[in-house]
């Protein structure tokens, strides 16, 4: 039974280089940017750590979308957590021996061990993905740089001694753990089948990387460094726009779409 | 900067322990009767989701009740004790509760199609297995073997988590709790993905065919883990 695949490629019309290079690149510079907004301009700015996170989100879905077009014998979530967790042991680590290179160390982390994983995958338990060293890579990256961008969101900066006593000690990283992960595992898992668009699935992508950002900014309401309402006000208008986009390609790749009406009355129908 | 060499030589142990504790959640993954989807609309044998759950569920209850136990002694056997029974504890209440709904709401006797006999208790299998389906509930050996399974991986996350708790540093304990705890629910879900990519989605116990794989988990799982357990251990001990 493969849950999710139908053994093949993808079709894609976006090439996967330019979603490694917006994940990538623009999620490593809007960390920063909002690191150094921050520092310089005040912490209205932190927001901006929720779009790379954002664009890391994107970039991590379009990924597992590719691995898992091929079947992977089990679920798509499963590679989401597996991001998420490979992640989070990179970001603590480059975070914390980092400095200011920190998220730069930590994603260069994650893309090692994500290699490891998806070269052992392939070589000793023989999953016969011809992507999947790349694709494991890249998730790892991806999830890395979620993480990052979320807690920079959370906290205006991603300095280890800020970051440990407001999202680690705090739990609140639990909560990017799950909304990181199930925003680059669901994408893919909530659009799969024989009809899965990629820019259907992408657009699901940045709505659930939204609600990612719109709780960060929530969380961000409690810290000194960070303000919660723009990156909660940013957050909604994004998920409004991607929500509405992801309803038209719906709708556009649906057969039809008739609307059912109310629910009869229950006493008036029975008859 | 942290003297990385210094750190790594000090808390080899941990390293190693932390390695095992991982190369264990890994392997007791084979053992619980993991159904995924099929299981969920009783065409599979065995709790009908994913490895994934399945594993972070018990593996985390694991955790919690060590994390407990460490509150009140710092003797090892009793912390890994703790998780051990945690994690069978929740697996258990899984299964039995997932059987109560696959005998009296789906209304399916739980049966195996690997086997036509069940190891442990000689039952009749084969002639319970609905046609079509790949047998369904969760027959005595998969529930034995689902046990088993949960206490390797509670000891093997209280392994981690007790090895990370060990490591001598400089961190304010609050962050300490929530920076190993994270470690350990990170490393554990690694290790939990790894042997379900080996299992390929479904497998009902230690009576499985797809059982005899797990030596590929495991080494597979060994060489990640080594890996995240050094990083681990630098960071923890660096602060």
């Amino acid at each position: 039974m493969s849950a999710g695949g139908s053994g093949g490629g993808a079709a894609q019309a976006i090439p996967q280089n330019k979603l490694i290079a917006f994940g990538a690149a623009g999620g490593l510079i809007a960390i920063y940017l909002s690191y150094f907004m921050v520092q310089f301009a005040g912490p209205a700015f932190s927001f901006i750590g929720a779009l790379g996170a954002i664009c890391a989100i994107v970039w991590g879905a379009a990924a597992v979308r590719r691995v898992a077009s091929y079947g992977l014998g089990t679920g798509v979530p499963s590679i989401g957590m597996l991001a998420l967790g490979m992640g989070v042991v990179a970001t603590m680590f480059g975070l914390a021996v980092g400095g200011i290179a920190g998220p730069i160390v930590a994603f260069v982390t994650a893309m090692v061990i994500g290699l490891v994983i998806g070269a052992l995958a392939n070589r000793i338990i023989g999953m016969g993905i011809p992507i999947m060293e790349q694709s494991m890579t890249e998730i790892a990256g991806a999830g890395t740089l979620a993480i990052v961008g979320l807690s920079t969101a959370m906290t205006g900066t991603f300095m280890f001694d800020v970051v440990l006593t407001e999202v680690i000690s705090t739990g609140y990283i639990a909560l990017i753990f799950i909304a990181g992960g199930i925003a680059i595992l669901h994408p893919f898992n909530a659009n799969l089948g024989p009809d899965e668009k990629q820019d259907r699935t992408l657009s699901t992508a940045f709505e659930k990387g939204a609600i990612a950002m719109i709780m960060a900014g929530i969380v961000s309401a409690v810290s000194a460094g960070a303000s919660a309402a723009p990156t909660i006000v940013i957050g909604l208008a994004i998920w409004y726009v991607s929500f509405s986009q992801y309803n038209k390609y719906v709708v556009r790749d649906a057969y039809d779409v008739v609307g059912t009406g109310l629910l009869p009355k229950e006493e008036e129908e029975s008859e | 900067m942290i003297d990385i060499a210094g750190v790594l030589a000090a808390n080899f142990l941990y390293v190693i322990l932390i390695t095992l504790g991982g190369v264990l959640v890994s392997g007791s993954v084979h053992f619980v009767p993991v159904g995924g989807a099929p299981a969920a609309m009783a065409q599979a044998t065995g709790i009908g989701t994913g490895t994934v759950q399945l594993a972070a569920g018990a593996g985390l209850t694991g955790l919690v009740t060590a994390g407990a136990m460490l509150n009140l002694t710092d003797s090892m056997a009793l912390i890994l004790a703790a998780g051990m029974v945690g994690a069978m504890i929740m697996i258990g209440v899984t299964m039995i509760i997932g059987n109560l709904v696959y005998v009296y709401g789906v209304g399916v006797p739980p049966a195996s199609a690997k086997v036509d006999y069940d190891p442990i208790t000689k039952d009749r299998q084969d002639i319970y297995v609905s046609q079509g389906t790949e047998g369904h509930g969760i027959p005595t050996v998969s529930f034995v073997s689902g046990i088993i399974g949960g206490g390797l991986g509670g000891i093997g996350g209280a392994l981690v988590y007790y090895s990370l708790m060990s490591i001598a540093n400089g961190m304010a304990s609050a962050d300490f709790v929530g920076l190993a705890a994270i470690f350990a629910v990170g490393i554990f879900f690694v290790n939990a993905v790894i042997p379900s990519y080996n299992i390929g989605g479904t497998i009902e116990g230690f009576h499985d065919p797809k059982f005899k794989k797990w030596p590929k988990a495991v080494v597979t799982s060994l060489i990640v883990t080594f890996m995240c357990a050094i990083v681990s251990v630098i960071t923890i001990g660096g602060l």
